[in-house]
């Protein structure tokens, strides 16, 4: 219905030049949510005690102080992003006679912005936002200048020294006990003019770009800290298992962000309440095709956090979910947590397990590349319009 | 050199000067013996502009008869001229008109050393032929001398070394002259310039080729025959005698090896091109003695010596260590020319002031020079010095056109980009060469490369690639400005569209493109319209808000395979029908027989007429058929004393009420409320009695057979013919009474299983249920028939009771909050029991038939729960990755063609059927309608 008021615009056939036949315009996908026993409360009300979970709730915690960074570390890579951001504001405010390129902001992202660090991971994340086109020269450039200015105070304090290198996303000054990566990316206005073989990657570039508004958001919607343990653990998890590999840490705290918080009170949830929640909805097709997933907030609209993953990579991660879950429902929490390692470090999803006799089994993978041709014939056209009638 | 050559080619090349005129006119000059025709010839093609040069002289001449003698004026006119350019075409058509030739003439001859070009009059009177014949033959010597000096005085003078021949001398003065009086007349004489040009080019080739050929017998004489008339130049020194052996182009400054070496390098283009810019330069006024000035950038450097403009401190440099000024300077040297210092001369110091700058260029004096030799008369040389130096003197910025303007924007430009240039080195770590990545291109040597990094074609892909907000000079002309803009317009749009497009790619909207074409199914809403909705009505399923998608058509079909056929629904519906209005008439004759005992029985014969006219003759509305008559009331039963009836009512329960009968099913259920707890007694009774009430209900002739079966393990009795079997079971609500305390009567022998009887009441209150509940909700009947297909193909699915089956997808599809299709709902309920709704730790399915919190699926062991929530699991992945086929079981559906006719044309076929009753069966409404057909027959029958 609403597609078809909004279908009023086909008056204006090629809007803007783009001669695009009216039937491709992108239109807004109508998809459901997906099943969400929580916010499906009224129509299954609970009719047996709730499970004791304080067993599950102390492992998630005692999980969650393990996954948390020392404060040495903080302090390290704390002491590094200063230096950093310092040699960097420098080349944006003055840039002297360093004409690799021409800065115009610098921001800290990522897990050390959102305070999401895990331990082990001492690595932030920084956005350099070039008003030059960042190519690859441009980014050895800069590393080198960082590299060397970043050298000078490392001696002034009498620190040890750091190294800078280059890869596809920028480039990554590394010191002792922490590094931080410089993510390049340029204004939006010259996001079109990137080529390919000059310059970095298009998609890393938008992708550091979006990074800064990603952090933006966190820093409005989901600085609760349950928000942040649940995505220590998620990430945790994801990490230890192949199927959940792929999920990117924004959809990681999108999900956490909408375990937490999205429920009829708009309170937060009880972190065991929240896991669990995670897992049902990972494995309830959140992440699948034809399901309306996480409207991602800091993408044009209607865009779908988890479309960044490829088909055959969702239905990995919804089939691992859902392998998960069904051991966590079994009690072998501590494994799936990564508080026991199973059978010496073994991928749990992908194993046969046992549990006071009950086969937990692995399942296979649905997607299968290569589509069934689609047979256009129209045979079958009348008996099925019998029945749609 | 080259670059010079380029920049003046760039700039001029043909626009103001006309170079492809000029070279008509060479192309005319085949020997050194001029052709008279021809000459005739190329002059003719300059008809229009030397009837211009005519009449701006005649104007003059008219005007100011005198003027001519007074070559003095010319340097204070200058300015004057300069600044009346603008106005020059209009002011040409004035002065066109006033032609008065004959004055002219004499001074014309007087000073000019040439007789053949005599007067304007026969100029124009195309007599012109004449003259360039006695002057190829007659006036040979002088036009040598001529050309000797101006090639020598060229070196500061190039421009105006060739310019002045007399004529122009003439012209120039007339022209200098004009603007004092008129100040509008002058503009003409540019035209004659034009004109004039190819002239004074067919002449000095003419000379040249005369110098080629005579210069063995003439040696001497140029160099005695004249004095460099305007020289100031202290360098001009004496060349070596022996410079009549070397055949030296001035404009060039090169040497050729022999005279036709020489004769071909004026000829070639090159010299041709050199000769034009250097012209042009002239006629820019640019060219000052002092400063040698052809304004080039601001910061442009220029090499005296080899008449070069280089652009850069590097690229002079680079030009002064180059193989082409050694030859020049070692030239120089053998001839003894003075060679200026390698010091760069600086190029266009001032800005120039110039209030608008006219469109063409003012070409002066573009002819050869013929410098008066004649010392006989002074007015000539005086007059030729003083033009060459007006022109410089007199305000060169403003003369400076626009080809200058853009040159000078940055004084020193920066080079760019240095980084982008890898450097190819040998084996031995010595740079080989360089390569310029933005620009993709090579270069040997050093200062190439410095020089490409400041060069503008760099700059621009710098800007392009590296720097969007580079400054870099662009200079085309308007036309090409617009040419540009419309380009980047469109590289824009393109741009635009390309960057939105890999945007799409980027957050995956490629994909949900294909993706929203397969679950928003193939139609746009509007298309289907009111049809769709014309066609769902009645069912109870009005989604046709939204088009079919793959899923729900899948659903359908396999609901359509799966629903039981409309001969097996009657065959149900009679055996029921009649077992039912059997067990009333069963409990009528009890009630008759109990009543005997007590009351006499007469009105019961009234209470069965009035019970037939109330028409309902059995439960085909699901509810309960009450066997009690009219009057009978409940409550007055006891109250009256009255014994009451045994069997107070039955009602179909299971599967039958719910509608939810597939394909095969052949068992349905009915129970009977009791008044008290039935009993074995009353169920053998039941057993016993039935079969004849059930003849005499269906009538003598029927067709089935009922065979009647007592079960009393299952407190039921069964009645079954060769399709159908129908339970009905015997209940009372007593039985949920608490059993505890002597309440109980301890008959307890006799009574039913307690079991049963509780079963059966809580199959009531289950077909209640569904019909309050389930039965209304979108979809939900659609899946739970689904659902049992499924229950019965997959064992996983099996433990599934059914009533917790109808309870998951009552909650499942009613929690959505909106109406579901069919895919949407079976989706939605398989991600339910994939999410983990149905294990241990899950929230149970709250069974609301019970005042305690009962849950219908308690019962259901670990690993069934597991296994059902795997296969759920794995359903969900199929559904999501469209083969949702293989859940149901069936061949994958073709792509629906919606846009095609053939969707529509069965629809209408179908909607012109809509009253049959062959119509596909989608909701329980249909067994009612069925019903009412077999009721009919039936009650047609009875």
């Amino acid at each position: 219905m609403v597609r078809g008021i909004g279908r009023g615009g086909r008056g204006i056939p090629g809007r803007g030049g783009m001669g695009r036949p009216p039937f491709n315009r992108p239109r807004v996908l109508m998809l459901r949510p997906p099943f969400d026993l929580l916010l499906a409360e009224p129509a299954f009300p609970r009719c047996k005690p709730a499970p004791d979970d304080s067993v599950l709730t102390q492992a998630l915690l005692k999980r969650h102080t393990e996954l948390c960074p020392s404060p040495t570390d903080q302090a390290a890579v704390l002491s590094l992003v200063t230096k950093l951001q310092t040699v960097l504001d420098n080349i944006v405010v003055a840039p002297g006679e360093f004409a690799a390129c021409q800065l115009e902001e610098v921001r800290q992202v990522g897990s050390y912005k959102k305070g999401t660090m895990m331990a082990g991971k001492n690595v932030a994340d920084i956005v350099v936002i070039m008003k030059t086109l960042p190519t690859k020269e441009a980014v050895e450039g800069l590393s080198n200048k960082v590299n060397e200015e970043v050298n000078k105070l490392m001696k002034a304090e009498g620190s040890g020294a750091v190294v800078s290198a280059c890869h596809e996303r920028g480039f990554t000054v590394t010191g002792t006990s922490a590094a931080v990566r410089v993510l390049i990316t340029t204004l939006h206005q010259n996001l079109r003019k990137i080529e390919p073989d000059v310059h970095l990657d298009y998609k890393v570039i938008s992708s550091h770009l979006a990074a800064i508004r990603h952090s933006r958001w966190f820093e409005e919607n989901a600085h609760h800290s349950s928000i942040k343990v649940l995505i220590r653990l998620l990430r945790d998890m994801c990490s230890r298992h192949s199927g959940l590999e792929p999920l990117t840490p924004w959809m990681i705290d999108l999900l956490a962000h909408h375990c937490i918080m999205n429920n009829p009170q708009r309170q937060a949830l009880p972190i065991n309440v929240a896991f669990r929640r995670a897992l049902s909805l990972m494995a309830g097709g959140l992440f699948l095709p034809g399901c309306a997933g996480l409207p991602d907030p800091c993408e044009a609209a209607h865009s779908r956090a988890h479309t960044a993953l490829d088909l055959a990579a969702q239905d990995l991660a919804a089939a691992t979910a859902q392998t998960l879950l069904r051991v966590v429902a079994r009690g072998g929490h501590l494994y799936v947590l990564g508080l026991q390692p199973f059978e010496g470090g073994k991928d749990i999803s992908l194993e046969i397990t046992v549990w006071d006799g009950v086969v937990v089994s692995p399942l296979a993978p649905a997607y299968n590349d290569s589509p069934e041709p689609m047979d256009t014939d129209d045979k079958e056209e009348e008996s099925q319009d019998s029945v749609a009638a | 050199m080259m670059a010079a050559n380029n920049y003046f080619g760039f700039t001029h090349g043909g626009t103001q000067y006309g170079a492809a005129t000029a070279s008509a006119a060479y192309g005319g000059q085949t020997g050194y013996a001029v052709a008279p025709a021809a000459t005739a010839a190329t002059y003719g093609t300059q008809r229009a502009a030397a009837t211009g040069y005519d009449t701006a002289y005649q104007a003059a001449a008219a005007t100011q008869a005198a003027a001519h003698a007074h070559a003095h004026a010319a340097v204070a006119a200058a300015s004057a001229y300069d600044a009346s350019k603008s106005a020059y075409y209009q002011q040409a058509a004035a002065a066109y008109p006033t032609a008065a030739p004959p004055q002219p003439q004499p001074t014309y001859d007087a000073s000019a050393a040439k007789p053949a070009y005599s007067t304007p009059a026969s100029y124009a009177q195309g007599t012109y032929s004449q003259g360039a014949a006695q002057r190829g033959a007659a006036a040979a010597k002088p036009a040598y001398g001529a050309v000797y000096s101006a090639t020598t005085a060229t070196a500061s003078y190039p421009t105006q070394a060739y310019t002045a021949t007399p004529a122009q001398t003439q012209k120039q003065i007339g022209r200098m002259v004009l603007p004092t009086r008129t100040g509008s007349a002058l503009s003409t004489a540019k035209t004659t310039n034009r004109g004039n040009t190819a002239y004074d080019t067919a002449l000095y080739n003419a000379a040249s080729m005369y110098v080629a050929q005579q210069s063995k017998a003439a040696p001497g004489t140029g160099w005695k025959n004249y004095k460099t008339p305007g020289t100031g130049q202290p360098r001009r020194a004496k060349p070596p005698p022996k410079a009549q052996q070397l055949h030296y182009c001035d404009v060039c400054r090169i040497s050729c090896a022999g005279p036709q070496t020489y004769k071909e390098h004026l000829e070639g283009q090159k010299h041709k091109k050199k000769e034009a810019a250097v012209k042009l330069a002239a006629a820019g006024g640019g060219a000052s003695a002092a400063g040698g000035a052809r304004g080039a950038a601001g910061g442009a450097l220029r090499c005296e010596l080899c008449d070069v403009t280089c652009t850069g401190a590097d690229a002079y440099a680079a030009h002064v260590r180059g193989i082409k000024h050694q030859k020049v300077v070692k030239l120089h040297t053998m001839l003894g020319k003075p060679i200026p210092s390698t010091e760069p001369t600086k190029v266009g110091g001032a800005k120039k002031k110039v209030a608008g700058a006219p469109k063409i260029a003012f070409v002066s004096s573009g002819g050869l020079r013929t410098v008066a030799t004649d010392p006989a008369s002074p007015s000539a040389p005086s007059t030729a010095p003083s033009t060459a130096h007006s022109t410089p003197h007199s305000p060169p910025d403003k003369e400076k056109d626009e080809e200058k303007e853009d040159d000078d924007a940055e004084p020193e430009v920066q080079p760019v980009g240095q980084d982008y240039i890898e450097e190819i080195r040998a084996d031995d770590g010595k740079a080989l060469s360089f390569n310029c990545k933005l620009c993709d291109c090579k270069f040997n040597d050093p200062n190439a490369k410095e020089m490409h990094m400041k060069g503008r074609r760099h700059r621009l892909q710098y800007k392009k690639k590296v720097q969007p907000d580079l400054e870099v000079k662009v200079k085309p002309s308007m036309h090409q400005r617009k040419l540009a803009e419309a380009k980047a317009q469109r590289m824009m749009v393109r741009d635009e569209l390309w960057a939105r497009r890999r945007m799409h790619d980027v957050y995956g909207q490629g994909i949900e493109e294909d993706e929203r074409m397969y679950w928003e199914g193939g139609i746009e809403p509007w298309w289907r319209g009111p049809h769709h909705h014309h066609h769902h009505h009645g069912m109870g399923m009005g989604y046709g808000r939204r088009p079919e998608t793959s899923d729900d058509r899948h659903v359908l079909t396999k609901h359509a395979e799966i629903y039981p056929g409309d001969a097996q629904l009657q065959h149900i519906h009679r055996a029921v029908a009649h077992t039912e209005r059997a067990l009333k008439s069963l409990s009528d004759a009890l009630a008759d027989s109990a009543r005997q005992k007590t009351v006499p029985a007469k009105t019961k014969v009234d209470d069965k007429k009035d019970d037939k006219a109330d028409g309902k003759e059995d439960g085909r509305d699901n509810q309960l058929f009450s066997f009690l008559a009219e009057g009978e009331q409940a409550g007055s039963t006891s109250t009256a004393g009255d014994a009451p009836r045994a069997l107070k009512g039955v009602m179909r329960v299971g599967l039958l009420a719910k509608g939810l009968l597939l394909k095969g099913d052949r068992d349905v259920q009915l129970v009977v409320l009791c008044h008290d707890r039935p009993t074995v007694t009353l169920l053998k009774r039941v057993a016993a009695d039935l079969p004849h009430h059930l003849a005499k209900v269906k009538g003598p002739g029927d067709e089935p057979k009922y065979k009647v079966e007592l079960l009393p393990a299952e407190g039921a009795v069964q009645v079954s013919d060769a399709h159908v079997g129908v339970l009905v079971s015997l209940t009372s609500a007593v039985v949920r009474e608490p059993a505890d305390g002597g309440d109980i009567k301890r008959d307890d022998k006799d009574v039913l299983p307690r079991q049963k009887c509780l079963d059966a009441l809580a199959a009531l209150r289950h077909a209640k249920w569904f019909q309050a509940r389930a039965a209304t909700l979108q979809s939900c009947v659609i899946i739970i028939r689904i659902l049992r297909d499924l229950c019965r193909r997959i064992p996983n699915w099996t433990p599934l009771n059914s009533y917790a089956m109808e309870l998951l997808t009552a909650g499942v599809v009613q929690s959505a909050g909106a109406a579901l299709s069919p895919g949407e709902a079976l989706r939605r309920l398989m991600e339910a029991v994939a999410g983990g709704l149905l294990l241990e730790h899950g929230p149970g399915l709250r069974d609301p038939c019970e005042k305690e919190l009962v849950d219908a699926l308690g019962n259901m062991p670990p690993q069934k729960r597991e296994d059902l929530t795997a296969s759920a699991q794995q359903f969900l992945r199929q559904i999501a990755f469209r083969q949702i086929h293989k859940v149901l079981d069936m061949e994958p559906l073709p792509k629906a063609k919606h846009a095609t006719g053939a969707w529509k044309f069965p629809r209408k076929r179908r909607r012109s059927n809509t009253d049959n009753e062959h119509d596909a069966p989608n909701g329980e409404g249909k067994i009612v309608k069925t019903e009412e057909k077999s009721d009919c027959s039936d009650t047609n029958k009875k």
